[in-house]
């Protein structure tokens, strides 16, 4: 039985792993994202939105070497939600007939103007460039490398303890949950749907069992190495380049720029 | 089986008739770049007070045992597992708890609430869940709103004397219910309709979501029950150490 988003985990977190982008410094490039996913939603201009899209894309497959198939088919997981969403703005409930279009519906009208479905388009990509953003930090660093970052933005110790951990207990729980599905599995746990509640419901119990007997195997094994309240991790230097900075001052002002051209054709 | 576990377990084949002819997926999370930047900050502000509440609880809780900290980080952990888990259906279509309710009963709204921005925060960035512009929106709906709404009721149930598991059931399908209605609100504030107002694209965001959400809040309810009891059962030493059952 396939479980496409344990797996998505694993996945995400293997092409960061392999990223072309790895050796680049993790702050500038979560300066680089927000930047870009700032300047993406404050210009809320589809030709900014497409120029994103697409140079992002670029930038993954060239530097990062992801291949493109990849990262479209990672680009569809949030579009379930991105087109019901953009359904509810697009679309209008009215119990008289109005705008453009509309189809009557016995006790209301569905409706809609062209602007409200250019409105929809404009938000779809919008969306989809910020995910692209969001992407570019997603995909080339690490949970542990942004959890440095943030240590270094003076996020409280505590927090920034608790991700390290919680990072890494994901995965022995992942890890954990596998072998329990795969052993009811083998014991025709899925079988049908009454079989399959009772076995996760019997699974997640356990998992949580076993999460709090791991979580004191690991403060024995903690206290064992020394762990006196501190974690600390030895961190790989990641030099910033200055033909990075220089190339991300390029594109953020072209994309400005492109704003300025494409607002003044509109007007 | 005992005979309510084969109610139950008949509850659930009613309510799987009912969802599983839908394709369902989780629509919970809103999408990174869905909200206009002012509102990605107005609704992070409204979940700061809850969060630092959660983040002094927690430190004291660390400054009284260090090993508060390690449990913390596995119920941490175990939430973002049981969200990412695929729950049963029919067919083969692909939903997800959000086990916000169930982590509130085990762990208490205020420690879910820190718990929950971190969650949130990997599942952003390990499955393409959310997003970090509208990570403050789903974190007041998801990590704040919910919970406390499901602590509240499981607190009354068992101030009204009903039935734990009752109140287990009612707890977390209601609290999902409010974190899909707390959603709805905030698309709806973000994109008022042009006819009808925010109180208009209230009722169409509802109305766009409802065929996932029902269903999948009944479902989150039952499977939540069915952990609980198994935990009841294999795990009462565990439950204690997590602080659960004295209620």
């Amino acid at each position: 039985m396939a479980r496409s988003h344990a797996h998505g985990a694993y996945a995400i977190d293997r092409l960061t792993h392999d990223s072309g982008m790895g050796g680049w410094n993790p702050a500038f490039k979560a300066v680089l994202a927000l930047g870009t996913l700032v300047i993406c939603l404050a210009a809320d201009c589809m030709a900014v939105s497409l120029a994103v899209i697409v140079s992002l894309a670029a930038l993954q497959r060239v530097k990062g070497g992801l291949p493109l198939g990849t990262y479209l088919g990672l680009l569809r997981v949030p579009l379930v939600f991105l087109l019901l969403g953009c359904l509810a703005v697009a679309f209008d409930l009215s119990r008289a007939p109005a705008g453009d279009w509309y189809v009557g519906l016995r006790w209301f009208y569905v409706c809609t103007t062209a602007g409200q479905l250019a409105a929809a388009a404009a938000l779809l990509l919008k969306a989809l460039g910020a995910v692209s953003a969001m992407y570019l930090l997603a995909l080339t660093t690490t949970a542990s490398e942004l959890t440095g970052v943030l240590r270094r933005a003076h996020l409280p110790p505590l927090l920034c303890e608790l991700m390290y951990l919680i990072y890494r207990f994901i995965f022995v729980l992942l890890d954990t949950h596998e072998r329990m599905h795969t052993a009811a599995d083998a014991r025709l746990g899925w079988r049908d749907f009454r079989t399959a509640c009772r076995s996760f419901g019997g699974v997640a119990g356990n998992l949580l069992v076993l999460a709090l007997r791991k979580s004191r195997v690991y403060d024995d094994a903690m206290d064992a190495r020394g762990y006196d309240g501190t974690l600390c991790f030895l961190e790989e230097d990641k030099p910033l380049r200055r033909v990075q900075l220089v190339w991300t001052a390029v594109f953020w002002a072209a994309l400005l720029l492109l704003r300025l051209v494409a607002r003044q054709k509109g007007a | 089986m005992t005979g309510k576990q084969k109610r139950l377990v008949r509850l659930t084949a009613c309510a799987a008739l009912c969802c599983g002819m839908l394709p369902m997926a989780g629509a919970m999370h809103i999408m990174e770049g869905y909200l206009p930047p002012a509102m990605c900050i107005a609704w992070g502000a409204v979940a700061l007070p809850f969060l630092a509440a959660g983040y002094f609880s927690l430190k004291k809780r660390v400054a009284a045992d260090r090993r508060a900290l390690t449990l913390a980080a596995m119920a941490g952990a175990f939430i973002f597992v049981i969200s990412s888990l695929k729950i049963p259906s029919v067919t083969g279509s692909c939903s997800h708890m959000t086990g916000t309710g169930l982590g509130a009963i085990l762990f208490g709204p205020s420690a879910v609430s820190v718990l929950g921005i971190i969650v949130l925060l990997f599942q952003a960035i390990l499955l393409a869940h959310g997003g970090l512009t509208s990570l403050g929106a789903n974190t007041f709906s998801m990590a704040v709103a919910g919970p406390f709404v499901s602590y509240g009721i499981y607190k009354l149930c068992g101030r009204l004397r009903i039935n734990k598991m009752v109140a287990v059931f009612l707890a977390a399908s209601l609290g999902d219910l409010f974190t899909y209605g707390v959603t709805s609100l905030q698309l709806a504030l973000a994109y008022p309709s042009a006819t009808g107002g925010v109180a208009g694209s209230v009722v169409e965001f509802l109305g766009v979501f409802a065929p996932t959400q029902l269903p999948l809040a009944v479902l989150e309810g039952i499977l939540t029950v069915i952990t609980m009891i198994a935990l009841e059962s294999y795990a009462r030493p565990e439950l204690r150490a997590v602080g659960f059952g004295e209620a």
